[in-house]
């Protein structure tokens, strides 16, 4: 049993300001949880503070049930995969993964196995006598999780473990840190300030913010419900579009841009009943860059817009469209084959029943 | 004009190695094969002063000694050296303050400090011996027993030098990554196993400049000797340095002492030498 509890977990570094608040959360045995968040906003103190890298300043942590608050690192049953690799390099491969092992007094025969059976899982059983600095950025990568394999922890915890690596190299890791998953069955905690990383990796995702947890749910969940604006932005590429407006107080349901650029007739939207008791305040719309199209769906209720490109990005699938709505700056994911071009004007529907509504104080979603 | 300037500008290097440098080496091999008492002019002798420095006790016996000084020096040094700079290297308080306080000896006269010493370690006065005998304890002949006043020589050295190597090993320290001993926090590793294993291997760099720097600093030992005990007692502190300065400035056996200096120079080259092939390691 290995599951991680975060109970009104908080942190200040000596007599600063608390840089993780109020923190809970419950991992259960063998998730992969990710932590998400700008930089700085605490994930990798969350991280130490699990670990016992860093003292918790207030609440309890349990790792499988057991409170571990004032229990040292290497009695935790984690292991840790640093950013920057922590290779001693010094040793060889060999000697870096069998070095905690060593310290634990494990009989030789025994380490023998463990590192070799690691090796094995991350196909690095080539590199074994190679000092760290004849090795590539994967190599290292792989060797600092092998690191952490062969203590076979309950839980390992990951702080970017990928940032080094270029983007090609990075997408394969990706792939392989989800087969390890598989195959270790253990807890995985891993801290990534890429929000891609974060949904194709977790099975669910915490999105921390200056300290405070915003949403901790599903990778779907969060890009579609998202609960504040917050999230909204963070979570999805290219971000969600946002227009500050206001709906109507009297009258058929609507929303109005601050600059009247756009009018939306909600009355008939699913939206309605939730935005009911908003009406006359102040409230942002946001809308994903592909939940606009050049052509209205059928049997769908798409109001039509005429915009006037900015700029157009073509990826070779898709073309990313830039234009600005009021004085907000919007992105469309439409379709390469759009003949679309720098000035040009074109029609725009909108999916309706996809945007989302926050209110303008609190920033939180109307649902 | 314009082709000249670059010469002009390496002149003055040029002419201070030509100078300082290269004259004296060269003149100074040249003298190993003379005879020359400043005064009339050189006679040459052959390898008359080679044969002479094999036969030559006394400076068997200062070699001796300055081994026996530094075998007690530069292990004493460096362990101390390495101490100091591990609890400095913690965020303790007032650690600036003691970094300065180590580095003072370093730039005060060796002279002044000699002195010091000399008033510290006198048999009768001296600070040392009245705190023994205050205790009940017999007073020790820091300067004037011949088995023990080059080791006292060699501590008064050491804690004279000590605050450069603390320094040195203090940068050595700073360049290892916290990262590498988090990792071994992970795996439980005691403070002892990290210094041993992490530390060590990392700041060998670090070790092996010190082990050069301090080596050849021991064999020049001079001054300590000449102030505070004039190579006695029963020649137990001449060291190899007081030797060749003896034979030169007070004897005027010019090329007899450059005979001395070559020798002890090729012998300095040699333990260099080997240092480097048993303490540098490659990380
Ligand atoms: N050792 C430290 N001492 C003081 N403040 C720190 C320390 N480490 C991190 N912080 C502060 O804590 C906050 C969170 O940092 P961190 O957890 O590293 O963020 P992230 O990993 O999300 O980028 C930041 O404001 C950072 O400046
Ligand atoms: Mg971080």
């Amino acid at each position: 049993m290995s599951r991680v509890q975060l109970d009104h977990i908080a942190k200040a570094y000596g007599n600063g300001p608390r840089v993780i608040r109020d923190v809970n959360l419950d991992i259960q045995d063998k998730e992969f949880v990710v932590l998400v968040g700008p930089s700085g906003c605490g994930k990798s103190t969350l991280l130490r503070m699990i670990a016992g890298l860093e003292a918790i300043t207030d609440g309890t942590l349990l790792i499988g049930d057991r409170r571990v608050n004032d229990v040292p690192p290497n009695e935790r049953d984690i292991a840790m995969v640093f950013q920057n690799y922590a290779l001693y390099p010094h040793m060889t491969v060999y000697e870096n993964m069998a070095f905690g092992l060593k310290l634990r007094n494990m009989p030789k025969t025994e380490i023998k196995d463990r590192v070799t059976a690691a090796a094995r899982l991350l196909e690095i059983e080539n590199l074994l006598d190679r000092k760290p600095k004849d090795m590539s950025g994967g190599q290292r990568q792989r060797v600092a999780i092998g690191r952490a394999i062969v203590r076979n922890p309950q839980v390992f915890l990951f702080d970017e473990p990928l940032s080094n690596l270029d983007a090609k190299l990075r997408g394969q890791m990706r792939i392989e840190l989800q087969k390890l998953h598989r195959d270790l069955q253990a807890t995985m905690i891993y801290v990534t300030h890429d929000q891609i990383e974060a949904m194709t990796l977790g099975n669910r995702i915490v999105v921390l913010r200056n300290g405070d947890v915003q949403q901790f749910d599903t990778p779907i969940t969060l890009y579609n419900q998202p609960v504040n604006r917050f999230v909204a932005g963070f979570i999805g590429t290219p971000p969600m579009n946002f227009l500050p407006g206001r709906l109507s107080g009297t009258g058929p349901l609507q929303f109005q841009s601050d600059q009247g650029a756009v009018t939306l007739d909600l009355s008939q939207s699913v939206h309605a009943p939730a935005l009911a008791s908003f009406r006359g305040h102040a409230v942002t719309l946001g809308i994903r860059a592909e939940h606009m199209s050049p052509v209205p769906v059928p049997g769908r209720s798409m109001p039509e817009l005429t915009v006037q490109a900015d700029a157009v990005e073509h990826t070779g699938n898709e073309a990313l469209t830039y234009f600005h709505l009021d004085d907000q700056r919007f992105v469309a994911r439409l379709p390469a084959d759009l003949p679309l071009t720098f000035g040009q004007s074109f029609r725009l529907f909108w999916e309706l029943d996809k945007c989302h509504f926050f209110d303008a104080e609190t920033e939180l979603a109307i649902r | 004009m314009k082709k000249l300037l670059p010469y002009w500008l390496v002149a003055p290097y040029v002419v201070h190695m030509l100078v300082f440098v290269a004259f004296p080496v060269v003149f100074s091999v040249v003298l190993t094969f003379h005879r020359w008492n400043i005064i009339s002019p050189m006679e040459f002798i052959g390898p008359d002063n080679y044969v002479r420095l094999f036969k030559d006790r006394l400076f068997w016996q200062a070699l001796f000694n300055t081994f026996r000084f530094l075998l007690v020096h530069i292990p004493l040094q460096i362990g101390i050296a390495l101490g100091l700079a591990e609890l400095l290297n913690r965020t303790l308080r007032g650690a600036a303050f003691f970094r300065a306080a180590f580095f003072l000896p370093v730039i005060v006269s060796g002279v002044v400090v000699t002195i010091l010493w000399q008033q510290l370690l006198s048999f009768n006065s001296g600070m040392l011996n009245r705190l023994i005998a205050g205790i009940g304890l017999p007073r020790v002949a820091w300067l004037d027993d011949p088995a023990v006043a080059m080791y006292s020589i060699a501590i008064m050295a050491t804690w004279k030098n000590v605050g450069l190597y603390v320094i040195l090993f203090l940068v050595g320290l700073q360049t290892v990554p916290p990262q590498y001993y988090e990792a071994a926090d992970l795996e439980g590793a005691t403070n002892w196993q990290k210094f041993r294993y992490i530390t060590l291997p990392m700041i060998n760099p670090t070790i092996f400049t010190v082990v050069v720097l301090s080596t050849i600093g021991g064999f020049s030992l001079f001054i300590e000797p000449y102030i505070m005990t004039e190579g006695g007692p029963l020649n137990s502190t001449l060291s190899a340095v007081m030797y060749i300065y003896q034979q030169a400035f007070q004897y005027y056996h010019m090329g007899y002492s450059a005979t001395l200096g070559f020798f002890f120079a090729l012998l300095i080259l040699a333990v260099v030498a080997i240092q480097k092939r048993y303490v540098e390691q490659e990380i």
